[in-house]
Protein backbone atom coordinates (compact mmCIF):
# COMPACT_ATOMS: atom_id res chain seq x y z
CA UNK A 1 0.00 0.00 0.00
CA UNK A 2 1.11 3.58 -1.25
CA UNK A 3 1.30 5.57 1.98
CA UNK A 4 -0.91 8.39 2.17
CA UNK A 5 0.54 12.18 0.97
CA UNK A 6 -0.17 15.31 2.87
CA UNK A 7 0.37 18.70 1.33
CA UNK A 8 3.58 20.29 3.52
CA UNK A 9 2.81 23.77 4.77
CA UNK A 10 3.28 26.13 1.69
CA UNK A 11 2.05 29.55 0.70
CA UNK A 12 0.99 30.91 -3.01
CA UNK A 13 1.78 33.96 -4.20
CA UNK A 14 0.51 36.38 -6.97
CA UNK A 15 3.33 37.66 -9.08
CA UNK A 16 2.45 38.79 -11.85
CA UNK A 17 0.87 36.68 -14.34
CA UNK A 18 2.56 33.39 -12.91
CA UNK A 19 2.44 31.64 -9.46
CA UNK A 20 4.89 31.16 -6.82
CA UNK A 21 4.86 28.58 -4.32
CA UNK A 22 7.45 28.70 -1.10
CA UNK A 23 7.74 25.93 0.69
CA UNK A 24 7.92 26.86 4.32
CA UNK A 25 9.72 24.01 6.54
CA UNK A 26 12.45 24.06 3.68
CA UNK A 27 12.40 27.67 2.61
CA UNK A 28 12.12 27.11 -1.30
CA UNK A 29 10.75 28.42 -4.06
CA UNK A 30 9.22 27.67 -6.86
CA UNK A 31 7.32 29.21 -10.14
CA UNK A 32 4.19 26.70 -11.38
CA UNK A 33 3.36 26.74 -15.05
CA UNK A 34 -0.55 27.55 -15.38
CA UNK A 35 -1.10 23.71 -15.36
CA UNK A 36 0.75 23.25 -12.03
CA UNK A 37 -1.15 25.76 -10.42
CA UNK A 38 -4.44 24.30 -11.74
CA UNK A 39 -3.30 20.83 -10.50
CA UNK A 40 -2.55 22.80 -6.97
CA UNK A 41 -6.01 24.49 -6.80
CA UNK A 42 -7.68 21.27 -7.59
CA UNK A 43 -6.08 19.41 -4.82
CA UNK A 44 -4.78 21.75 -1.76
CA UNK A 45 -8.24 21.85 -0.01
CA UNK A 46 -7.83 18.12 0.53
CA UNK A 47 -5.60 17.41 3.95
CA UNK A 48 -4.32 14.14 2.62
CA UNK A 49 -4.61 12.07 -0.70
CA UNK A 50 -4.47 8.28 -1.05
CA UNK A 51 -2.08 7.90 -4.02
CA UNK A 52 -4.37 4.63 -4.80
CA UNK A 53 -7.04 5.99 -4.83
CA UNK A 54 -6.13 8.49 -7.77
CA UNK A 55 -6.10 7.74 -11.81
CA UNK A 56 -2.65 7.62 -12.85
CA UNK A 57 -3.29 11.26 -15.13
CA UNK A 58 -3.85 12.74 -11.66
CA UNK A 59 -0.83 10.98 -9.92
CA UNK A 60 1.33 12.61 -12.73
CA UNK A 61 0.20 15.94 -12.31
CA UNK A 62 0.92 16.13 -8.78
CA UNK A 63 4.57 13.77 -8.93
CA UNK A 64 5.72 17.11 -9.17
CA UNK A 65 4.80 18.51 -6.35
CA UNK A 66 6.18 15.24 -4.00
CA UNK A 67 9.60 15.95 -6.09
CA UNK A 68 9.42 19.61 -5.25
CA UNK A 69 8.25 18.11 -1.22
CA UNK A 70 5.18 20.26 -0.98
CA UNK A 71 3.20 17.05 -1.27
CA UNK A 72 4.89 14.62 0.80
CA UNK A 73 4.31 11.13 2.60
CA UNK A 74 2.11 11.54 5.83
CA UNK A 75 3.97 11.02 8.51
CA UNK A 76 2.48 10.43 12.00
CA UNK A 77 4.63 12.97 13.56
CA UNK A 78 7.34 15.53 12.86
CA UNK A 79 10.91 14.68 12.19
CA UNK A 80 12.61 15.87 15.37
CA UNK A 81 14.23 19.24 15.25
CA UNK A 82 18.17 18.85 15.97
CA UNK A 83 18.34 22.36 17.96
CA UNK A 84 21.45 24.00 19.64
CA UNK A 85 20.98 25.87 22.99
CA UNK A 86 21.83 29.43 23.40
CA UNK A 87 25.52 29.05 25.61
CA UNK A 88 26.59 25.91 24.22
CA UNK A 89 27.95 26.95 20.84
CA UNK A 90 30.89 28.29 19.47
CA UNK A 91 31.59 32.34 19.62
CA UNK A 92 31.63 33.80 16.46
CA UNK A 93 30.90 37.37 16.98
CA UNK A 94 31.66 39.44 20.00
CA UNK A 95 29.94 42.82 20.19
CA UNK A 96 32.60 45.20 22.02
CA UNK A 97 30.87 47.99 23.84
CA UNK A 98 34.10 50.16 23.87
CA UNK A 99 32.69 53.50 24.92
CA UNK A 100 29.69 53.83 27.12
CA UNK A 101 29.38 57.37 26.31
CA UNK A 102 28.37 59.50 22.97
CA UNK A 103 29.03 62.78 21.62
CA UNK A 104 25.41 63.02 20.24
CA UNK A 105 22.23 63.54 21.79
CA UNK A 106 20.20 61.34 19.26
CA UNK A 107 16.63 61.52 19.94
CA UNK A 108 15.55 58.57 19.15
CA UNK A 109 18.51 56.15 20.62
CA UNK A 110 17.78 53.06 22.58
CA UNK A 111 21.03 53.44 24.77
CA UNK A 112 20.47 56.58 26.97
CA UNK A 113 22.61 58.39 25.16
CA UNK A 114 25.40 55.93 24.34
CA UNK A 115 25.56 55.29 28.34
CA UNK A 116 22.47 52.21 28.31
CA UNK A 117 21.10 53.24 31.49
CA UNK A 118 24.44 53.55 33.51
CA UNK A 119 27.11 56.20 33.95
CA UNK A 120 29.37 57.17 30.74
CA UNK A 121 32.04 54.32 30.61
CA UNK A 122 35.07 53.54 28.45
CA UNK A 123 36.41 49.98 28.22
CA UNK A 124 39.92 49.83 29.58
CA UNK A 125 42.26 48.07 27.13
CA UNK A 126 43.21 45.10 29.21
CA UNK A 127 39.46 44.48 29.63
CA UNK A 128 39.56 44.97 25.66
CA UNK A 129 42.22 42.38 25.44
CA UNK A 130 40.81 40.07 27.72
CA UNK A 131 37.73 39.98 25.72
CA UNK A 132 39.53 39.34 22.61
CA UNK A 133 41.11 36.23 23.87
CA UNK A 134 38.13 34.94 25.26
CA UNK A 135 36.40 35.32 21.64
CA UNK A 136 39.25 33.79 19.99
CA UNK A 137 39.51 30.77 22.77
CA UNK A 138 35.54 29.95 22.82
CA UNK A 139 35.47 29.98 18.96
CA UNK A 140 35.67 26.35 18.51
CA UNK A 141 36.19 25.10 14.82
CA UNK A 142 35.75 28.81 13.65
CA UNK A 143 38.93 30.03 11.51
CA UNK A 144 37.14 33.52 11.20
CA UNK A 145 35.52 35.48 13.83
CA UNK A 146 34.16 39.03 14.02
CA UNK A 147 34.54 41.76 16.62
CA UNK A 148 32.21 44.58 16.32
CA UNK A 149 33.37 47.69 17.70
CA UNK A 150 30.78 49.30 19.23
CA UNK A 151 29.35 52.12 21.56
CA UNK A 152 28.44 55.08 22.59
CA UNK A 153 30.39 56.10 20.06
CA UNK A 154 33.15 53.82 20.50
CA UNK A 155 35.87 56.52 19.01
CA UNK A 156 35.95 58.10 21.86
CA UNK A 157 38.05 55.20 23.28
CA UNK A 158 41.24 54.52 20.55
CA UNK A 159 42.91 52.97 23.15
CA UNK A 160 40.12 50.19 23.64
CA UNK A 161 40.18 49.88 20.19
CA UNK A 162 43.57 49.82 19.30
CA UNK A 163 44.06 46.90 22.15
CA UNK A 164 41.57 44.99 20.47
CA UNK A 165 42.86 44.90 17.03
CA UNK A 166 46.61 44.48 18.66
CA UNK A 167 45.48 41.34 20.31
CA UNK A 168 43.88 39.95 17.84
CA UNK A 169 46.66 40.29 15.53
CA UNK A 170 49.01 38.71 18.23
CA UNK A 171 47.02 36.15 20.08
CA UNK A 172 44.54 35.56 16.97
CA UNK A 173 47.90 34.77 15.23
CA UNK A 174 49.03 32.34 17.56
CA UNK A 175 46.10 30.22 17.24
CA UNK A 176 45.61 30.64 13.24
CA UNK A 177 42.48 32.28 13.69
CA UNK A 178 41.51 35.86 11.24
CA UNK A 179 39.85 38.44 13.39
CA UNK A 180 37.48 40.33 10.96
CA UNK A 181 36.55 43.85 12.85
CA UNK A 182 33.44 46.28 11.49
CA UNK A 183 33.38 49.77 13.54
CA UNK A 184 29.55 52.30 13.93
CA UNK A 185 30.84 55.32 14.64
CA UNK A 186 28.72 58.63 14.15
CA UNK A 187 31.35 59.79 11.62
CA UNK A 188 32.08 62.69 13.93
CA UNK A 189 35.93 62.26 15.73
CA UNK A 190 37.09 60.91 12.15
CA UNK A 191 40.60 62.31 11.66
CA UNK A 192 43.18 61.79 9.14
CA UNK A 193 44.88 59.41 11.67
CA UNK A 194 42.06 57.74 12.63
CA UNK A 195 40.88 56.96 9.12
CA UNK A 196 44.65 56.05 8.20
CA UNK A 197 43.82 53.32 11.43
CA UNK A 198 41.10 52.06 10.22
CA UNK A 199 42.40 51.16 7.09
CA UNK A 200 45.35 49.68 8.05
CA UNK A 201 43.37 47.49 10.34
CA UNK A 202 41.25 46.73 7.49
CA UNK A 203 38.13 47.46 9.67
CA UNK A 204 35.01 47.81 7.92
CA UNK A 205 33.08 50.77 8.90
CA UNK A 206 29.47 51.59 9.43
CA UNK A 207 28.28 55.44 9.31
CA UNK A 208 25.46 56.22 11.05
CA UNK A 209 23.69 59.08 8.61
CA UNK A 210 20.11 59.42 8.44
CA UNK A 211 19.41 61.43 4.83
CA UNK A 212 19.95 65.20 4.45
CA UNK A 213 20.88 67.61 6.25
CA UNK A 214 16.94 68.53 7.58
CA UNK A 215 16.60 64.93 8.63
CA UNK A 216 19.94 63.99 9.90
CA UNK A 217 20.56 66.99 11.87
CA UNK A 218 16.77 66.41 13.90
CA UNK A 219 17.89 63.26 14.74
CA UNK A 220 21.11 63.07 15.52
CA UNK A 221 22.36 66.79 17.14
CA UNK A 222 25.14 67.01 19.01
CA UNK A 223 24.90 67.81 23.08
CA UNK A 224 24.95 71.61 22.58
CA UNK A 225 21.97 71.07 20.20
CA UNK A 226 24.10 71.21 16.72
CA UNK A 227 23.09 69.22 13.99
CA UNK A 228 25.99 66.93 13.14
CA UNK A 229 25.58 66.21 9.73
CA UNK A 230 28.36 69.03 8.25
CA UNK A 231 30.79 67.75 10.48
CA UNK A 232 30.31 64.10 9.22
CA UNK A 233 30.28 65.05 5.26
CA UNK A 234 33.43 67.24 5.67
CA UNK A 235 35.57 63.49 7.22
CA UNK A 236 33.15 61.44 4.85
CA UNK A 237 35.53 61.84 1.70
CA UNK A 238 38.87 60.98 3.05
CA UNK A 239 37.17 57.70 4.55
CA UNK A 240 35.62 56.95 1.39
CA UNK A 241 38.64 57.20 -0.83
CA UNK A 242 40.94 55.55 0.49
CA UNK A 243 38.50 52.56 2.80
CA UNK A 244 40.29 48.75 1.54
CA UNK A 245 36.69 48.00 2.96
CA UNK A 246 33.42 49.23 1.63
CA UNK A 247 31.64 51.44 3.81
CA UNK A 248 28.11 51.67 4.75
CA UNK A 249 25.88 53.85 5.68
CA UNK A 250 23.53 52.83 8.72
CA UNK A 251 20.52 54.74 9.00
CA UNK A 252 17.74 54.62 11.52
CA UNK A 253 14.39 56.39 10.47
CA UNK A 254 11.61 57.56 12.46
CA UNK A 255 7.96 56.47 11.43
CA UNK A 256 7.07 60.34 10.54
CA UNK A 257 10.05 59.88 8.06
CA UNK A 258 9.51 56.67 6.37
CA UNK A 259 7.59 58.83 3.54
CA UNK A 260 10.82 59.73 2.90
CA UNK A 261 13.00 56.55 2.62
CA UNK A 262 13.66 57.29 -1.58
CA UNK A 263 15.01 60.34 -0.82
CA UNK A 264 17.07 59.58 2.27
CA UNK A 265 18.21 56.63 0.33
CA UNK A 266 19.68 58.53 -2.80
CA UNK A 267 21.11 61.10 -0.69
CA UNK A 268 23.46 59.11 0.64
CA UNK A 269 24.50 56.74 -1.85
CA UNK A 270 24.87 60.10 -3.41
CA UNK A 271 27.51 60.88 -0.63
CA UNK A 272 29.38 57.63 -1.98
CA UNK A 273 28.51 55.38 0.44
CA UNK A 274 29.67 52.06 -1.10
CA UNK A 275 26.40 50.45 0.75
CA UNK A 276 23.21 52.09 2.33
CA UNK A 277 20.79 50.09 4.91
CA UNK A 278 17.73 51.12 6.64
CA UNK A 279 16.70 50.30 10.15
CA UNK A 280 12.84 51.64 10.92
CA UNK A 281 13.79 52.66 14.84
CA UNK A 282 13.07 50.96 18.04
CA UNK A 283 10.13 52.29 19.41
CA UNK A 284 11.71 52.61 22.75
CA UNK A 285 8.80 55.13 23.73
CA UNK A 286 5.35 54.92 22.83
CA UNK A 287 5.85 57.79 20.64
CA UNK A 288 8.34 56.13 18.15
CA UNK A 289 5.58 53.05 17.84
CA UNK A 290 3.91 53.31 13.49
CA UNK A 291 0.62 53.45 12.89
CA UNK A 292 -0.18 51.36 9.61
CA UNK A 293 -0.61 54.03 7.34
CA UNK A 294 3.43 54.93 8.41
CA UNK A 295 4.08 51.09 7.66
CA UNK A 296 2.65 51.56 4.20
CA UNK A 297 4.28 54.24 3.43
CA UNK A 298 7.99 52.57 4.54
CA UNK A 299 6.73 49.45 2.74
CA UNK A 300 5.85 51.42 -0.64
CA UNK A 301 9.71 53.51 -0.20
CA UNK A 302 10.99 49.64 0.13
CA UNK A 303 8.75 48.16 -3.15
CA UNK A 304 10.37 51.42 -5.01
CA UNK A 305 14.09 50.24 -4.45
CA UNK A 306 12.95 47.02 -4.77
CA UNK A 307 12.20 47.89 -8.53
CA UNK A 308 15.16 49.89 -8.88
CA UNK A 309 17.30 47.44 -7.49
CA UNK A 310 15.97 45.12 -10.50
CA UNK A 311 16.12 47.66 -12.97
CA UNK A 312 19.85 47.94 -12.11
CA UNK A 313 20.34 44.06 -12.23
CA UNK A 314 19.15 44.18 -15.50
CA UNK A 315 22.15 45.89 -16.77
CA UNK A 316 24.56 44.01 -14.26
CA UNK A 317 24.78 46.14 -11.54
CA UNK A 318 23.81 46.24 -7.89
CA UNK A 319 21.32 48.87 -6.15
CA UNK A 320 23.84 49.32 -2.82
CA UNK A 321 20.86 49.09 -0.88
CA UNK A 322 21.68 46.53 1.94
CA UNK A 323 18.05 45.46 3.45
CA UNK A 324 16.99 43.96 -0.48
CA UNK A 325 20.79 42.55 -0.92
CA UNK A 326 20.73 40.75 2.42
CA UNK A 327 16.76 39.78 1.66
CA UNK A 328 17.78 38.40 -1.72
CA UNK A 329 20.50 36.42 -0.37
CA UNK A 330 19.07 34.62 2.08
CA UNK A 331 15.97 33.88 -0.20
CA UNK A 332 18.57 32.85 -2.93
CA UNK A 333 20.30 30.08 -0.76
CA UNK A 334 17.11 29.12 0.93
CA UNK A 335 18.20 29.04 4.36
CA UNK A 336 15.47 28.13 6.64
CA UNK A 337 16.15 29.60 10.21
CA UNK A 338 15.07 28.13 13.49
CA UNK A 339 16.15 30.34 15.61
CA UNK A 340 15.37 34.39 15.32
CA UNK A 341 19.13 35.47 15.28
CA UNK A 342 22.55 34.57 16.58
CA UNK A 343 22.23 37.01 19.89
CA UNK A 344 22.70 33.96 22.82
CA UNK A 345 24.07 31.37 19.95
CA UNK A 346 27.35 32.85 18.02
CA UNK A 347 26.91 36.24 19.16
CA UNK A 348 27.49 37.82 22.28
CA UNK A 349 28.05 41.74 23.69
CA UNK A 350 29.96 42.74 25.99
CA UNK A 351 30.14 45.87 28.11
CA UNK A 352 32.88 48.48 29.02
CA UNK A 353 32.83 46.74 32.37
CA UNK A 354 33.19 42.93 31.30
CA UNK A 355 29.73 42.02 31.57
CA UNK A 356 28.07 39.96 28.79
CA UNK A 357 24.75 40.20 27.19
CA UNK A 358 22.86 38.16 24.60
CA UNK A 359 23.61 41.42 22.22
CA UNK A 360 24.66 44.80 22.13
CA UNK A 361 20.86 45.75 22.42
CA UNK A 362 20.43 44.33 25.97
CA UNK A 363 23.39 46.29 27.37
CA UNK A 364 23.39 47.22 30.57
CA UNK A 365 19.98 45.16 31.09
CA UNK A 366 20.41 43.39 34.11
CA UNK A 367 17.51 40.73 33.27
CA UNK A 368 19.76 39.73 30.54
CA UNK A 369 22.69 39.50 31.90
CA UNK A 370 24.97 35.87 31.47
CA UNK A 371 28.52 36.47 33.17
CA UNK A 372 31.18 38.33 32.67
CA UNK A 373 34.78 38.02 31.64
CA UNK A 374 35.79 36.89 35.25
CA UNK A 375 33.74 34.37 34.87
CA UNK A 376 32.86 33.30 31.79
CA UNK A 377 29.72 33.10 29.68
CA UNK A 378 26.48 32.10 31.95
CA UNK A 379 24.79 29.68 29.97
CA UNK A 380 22.22 29.45 32.27
CA UNK A 381 21.25 32.86 32.48
CA UNK A 382 21.65 33.52 28.99
CA UNK A 383 18.95 30.37 28.47
CA UNK A 384 16.69 31.96 31.27
CA UNK A 385 16.72 35.03 29.77
CA UNK A 386 15.87 34.50 26.27
CA UNK A 387 13.74 31.13 27.15
CA UNK A 388 11.23 33.70 29.26
CA UNK A 389 11.22 36.70 26.56
CA UNK A 390 10.47 33.77 23.91
CA UNK A 391 7.85 31.71 26.12
CA UNK A 392 4.90 30.59 23.79
CA UNK A 393 6.50 32.30 20.72
CA UNK A 394 7.44 29.14 18.70
CA UNK A 395 3.25 28.17 19.42
CA UNK A 396 2.38 31.42 18.34
CA UNK A 397 4.32 31.49 15.47
CA UNK A 398 3.72 27.64 14.27
CA UNK A 399 0.85 28.61 11.67
CA UNK A 400 2.50 31.62 10.34
CA UNK A 401 4.45 30.79 6.75
CA UNK A 402 7.15 33.20 7.16
CA UNK A 403 8.02 31.39 10.32
CA UNK A 404 11.22 29.80 8.69
CA UNK A 405 12.80 33.37 7.59
CA UNK A 406 11.86 35.28 10.22
CA UNK A 407 11.74 32.63 13.09
CA UNK A 408 9.87 35.20 15.92
CA UNK A 409 11.85 38.22 14.89
CA UNK A 410 14.38 40.57 17.10
CA UNK A 411 14.03 39.61 20.79
CA UNK A 412 14.96 43.12 21.72
CA UNK A 413 11.90 44.71 19.92
CA UNK A 414 9.97 42.13 20.69
CA UNK A 415 10.74 43.25 24.39
CA UNK A 416 10.00 46.49 23.76
CA UNK A 417 6.76 45.77 22.50
CA UNK A 418 5.69 42.74 24.34
CA UNK A 419 7.33 43.83 27.99
CA UNK A 420 8.14 47.59 27.87
CA UNK A 421 5.20 49.15 26.07
CA UNK A 422 2.83 46.00 27.04
CA UNK A 423 1.47 45.53 23.32
CA UNK A 424 0.24 41.71 22.70
CA UNK A 425 2.57 39.22 20.41
CA UNK A 426 2.63 40.04 16.85
CA UNK A 427 2.33 43.87 16.17
CA UNK A 428 4.86 44.05 13.89
CA UNK A 429 4.14 40.88 12.15
CA UNK A 430 1.83 42.16 9.65
CA UNK A 431 4.85 44.43 8.62
CA UNK A 432 7.59 41.69 8.71
CA UNK A 433 5.32 39.37 6.33
CA UNK A 434 4.96 42.21 3.55
CA UNK A 435 8.36 42.98 3.35
CA UNK A 436 9.46 39.38 3.38
CA UNK A 437 6.91 39.26 0.51
CA UNK A 438 8.61 41.36 -1.36
CA UNK A 439 11.43 39.94 -1.30
CA UNK A 440 10.00 36.98 -2.68
CA UNK A 441 8.85 38.73 -5.32
CA UNK A 442 11.67 40.73 -6.26
CA UNK A 443 13.87 37.47 -6.19
CA UNK A 444 11.17 35.69 -8.57
CA UNK A 445 11.68 38.87 -10.95
CA UNK A 446 14.92 38.59 -10.80
CA UNK A 447 15.06 35.05 -11.95
CA UNK A 448 12.54 35.49 -14.82
CA UNK A 449 15.64 36.97 -16.52
CA UNK A 450 19.13 36.71 -17.22
CA UNK A 451 20.07 38.70 -14.34
CA UNK A 452 20.07 36.19 -11.19
CA UNK A 453 22.81 34.54 -13.41
CA UNK A 454 25.36 37.31 -13.35
CA UNK A 455 23.92 38.13 -9.06
CA UNK A 456 25.28 34.27 -8.75
CA UNK A 457 28.04 34.24 -6.95
CA UNK A 458 27.33 37.91 -5.26
CA UNK A 459 24.46 36.42 -3.60
CA UNK A 460 26.07 33.36 -2.50
CA UNK A 461 29.14 35.62 -1.18
CA UNK A 462 27.01 37.85 0.84
CA UNK A 463 24.77 35.06 2.00
CA UNK A 464 28.44 33.60 3.83
CA UNK A 465 28.94 37.09 5.61
CA UNK B 1 13.94 11.46 -21.40
CA UNK B 2 13.52 14.16 -19.16
CA UNK B 3 10.09 15.69 -18.89
CA UNK B 4 9.53 19.46 -19.21
CA UNK B 5 8.67 20.55 -15.55
CA UNK B 6 5.76 22.31 -14.82
CA UNK B 7 7.37 23.21 -11.79
CA UNK B 8 9.93 25.45 -11.57
CA UNK B 9 13.09 25.77 -8.81
CA UNK B 10 14.16 29.51 -8.40
CA UNK B 11 16.13 29.05 -5.41
CA UNK B 12 19.37 26.88 -4.46
CA UNK B 13 17.00 24.57 -1.96
CA UNK B 14 14.42 24.47 -4.21
CA UNK B 15 16.85 23.06 -6.61
CA UNK B 16 18.56 20.72 -3.91
CA UNK B 17 15.39 19.24 -3.50
CA UNK B 18 14.35 18.67 -7.24
CA UNK B 19 17.57 17.16 -7.63
CA UNK B 20 17.08 14.68 -3.90
CA UNK B 21 14.19 13.13 -6.13
CA UNK B 22 16.28 12.14 -9.17
CA UNK B 23 15.72 8.72 -9.61
CA UNK B 24 12.88 8.33 -6.80
CA UNK B 25 10.42 7.54 -10.09
CA UNK B 26 9.24 4.01 -9.39
CA UNK B 27 11.11 1.37 -11.29
CA UNK B 28 9.68 -1.66 -9.87
CA UNK B 29 6.70 -2.54 -7.84
CA UNK B 30 6.85 -4.89 -5.77
CA UNK B 31 3.38 -7.01 -6.50
CA UNK B 32 1.69 -6.86 -3.18
CA UNK B 33 1.62 -3.17 -3.88
CA UNK B 34 -1.33 -1.43 -5.20
CA UNK B 35 -4.35 -2.81 -6.92
CA UNK B 36 -5.19 -5.68 -6.87
CA UNK B 37 -3.49 -5.75 -3.74
CA UNK B 38 -2.87 -10.03 -3.72
CA UNK B 39 -1.23 -11.42 -6.56
CA UNK B 40 -2.26 -14.71 -7.95
CA UNK B 41 0.53 -17.02 -8.47
CA UNK B 42 3.94 -16.48 -7.60
CA UNK B 43 5.50 -14.20 -6.00
CA UNK B 44 8.53 -12.29 -6.15
CA UNK B 45 12.11 -13.51 -4.23
CA UNK B 46 12.24 -10.50 -2.56
CA UNK B 47 9.07 -10.60 -0.67
CA UNK B 48 9.00 -11.12 2.70
CA UNK B 49 8.71 -14.75 3.62
CA UNK B 50 6.60 -17.32 5.61
CA UNK B 51 9.33 -16.45 8.20
CA UNK B 52 8.26 -12.71 8.72
CA UNK B 53 5.22 -13.53 11.19
CA UNK B 54 5.72 -17.26 12.31
CA UNK B 55 3.30 -16.29 15.43
CA UNK B 56 -0.32 -17.61 14.77
CA UNK B 57 -1.57 -14.00 15.13
CA UNK B 58 -2.29 -11.12 12.95
CA UNK B 59 -0.94 -9.98 10.53
CA UNK B 60 -0.95 -13.43 9.35
CA UNK B 61 -1.71 -11.31 5.53
CA UNK B 62 2.28 -10.77 6.31
CA UNK B 63 3.12 -14.14 5.08
CA UNK B 64 0.14 -14.44 2.14
CA UNK B 65 2.14 -13.94 -0.56
CA UNK B 66 4.33 -16.89 0.48
CA UNK B 67 1.12 -19.09 1.35
CA UNK B 68 -0.09 -18.59 -1.86
CA UNK B 69 3.31 -19.99 -3.32
CA UNK B 70 3.23 -23.30 -1.37
CA UNK B 71 -0.02 -24.64 -3.38
CA UNK B 72 0.82 -21.98 -6.78
CA UNK B 73 3.80 -22.48 -7.39
CA UNK B 74 4.26 -26.96 -6.62
CA UNK B 75 3.02 -29.41 -8.55
CA UNK B 76 2.64 -28.13 -12.22
CA UNK B 77 4.07 -24.89 -11.22
CA UNK B 78 6.83 -23.56 -14.27
CA UNK B 79 9.05 -22.17 -11.51
CA UNK B 80 9.30 -24.26 -8.29
CA UNK B 81 12.34 -22.71 -7.08
CA UNK B 82 10.74 -21.63 -4.03
CA UNK B 83 8.61 -24.11 -2.86
CA UNK B 84 9.95 -27.74 -2.01
CA UNK B 85 9.92 -29.96 -5.55
CA UNK B 86 6.90 -31.62 -5.30
CA UNK B 87 7.26 -33.43 -8.68
CA UNK B 88 10.11 -35.43 -7.67
CA UNK B 89 11.65 -35.25 -4.23
CA UNK B 90 8.85 -34.16 -2.30
CA UNK B 91 5.31 -35.74 -3.65
CA UNK B 92 3.97 -34.64 -0.47
CA UNK B 93 5.29 -32.22 1.38
CA UNK B 94 2.19 -30.25 1.99
CA UNK B 95 0.05 -33.33 2.75
CA UNK B 96 -0.02 -32.25 6.31
CA UNK B 97 -0.95 -28.50 5.57
CA UNK B 98 -5.05 -28.44 4.95
CA UNK B 99 -4.55 -24.67 5.60
CA UNK B 100 -0.75 -24.02 4.72
CA UNK B 101 -1.13 -20.08 6.71
CA UNK B 102 -1.76 -22.42 9.58
CA UNK B 103 -0.05 -25.75 9.11
CA UNK B 104 2.94 -24.67 7.50
CA UNK B 105 5.14 -26.19 10.44
CA UNK B 106 3.92 -29.35 8.96
CA UNK B 107 5.88 -28.90 5.40
CA UNK B 108 8.21 -31.67 5.11
CA UNK B 109 10.30 -31.42 2.30
CA UNK B 110 13.91 -31.84 3.91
Amino acid sequence: MNSRLAWADHRVFEHGDEHLVFGVEDASLFALSDAAHRTLRQWRRQRTLDPDRLQPADLESLQEFCDARILRPLSPKAAPVCRAEPGRTALATLVLEVAQDCNLRCNYCYAGDGTYGGSPTLMDPATSRRSLRYLLEHSGDHEHVTVILFGGEPLLNLPAVQAAVDEADSYGGSLGKKVHFSLTTNGTLLSPEIIRFLNDARISVAVSMDGPPAIHDSNRPHADGRGSYAGIVANLKALLDGAPMPVAARVTLTPAQWASLVEVFDHLSGLGFHEVGVAPVSPVCASLLPSREQEDALMRGFETLAGRFLDEAAMGRILPFSNIIDLLSRLHGGHAKGIACGAGYGYMAIDASGRFFPCHRFTGMTEFQAGDIGTGIDGARLRAGLGELNEGREESCSRCWARTLCAGGCHYENHLRENQLGLPRGTSCRFIRNWLELGIKTYASLCSGDAIRVMNPFLNKRAQC
Amino acid sequence: MTRKKSIKALNQKARAIQKLAEGETKSVEALQQGPPAMPVGCTTIFDTGWETNPRPSNPVGNCQASVKDFPGCAGDCWWPAQVPDGLTNHEDFDKQCANIARDWREIKYD
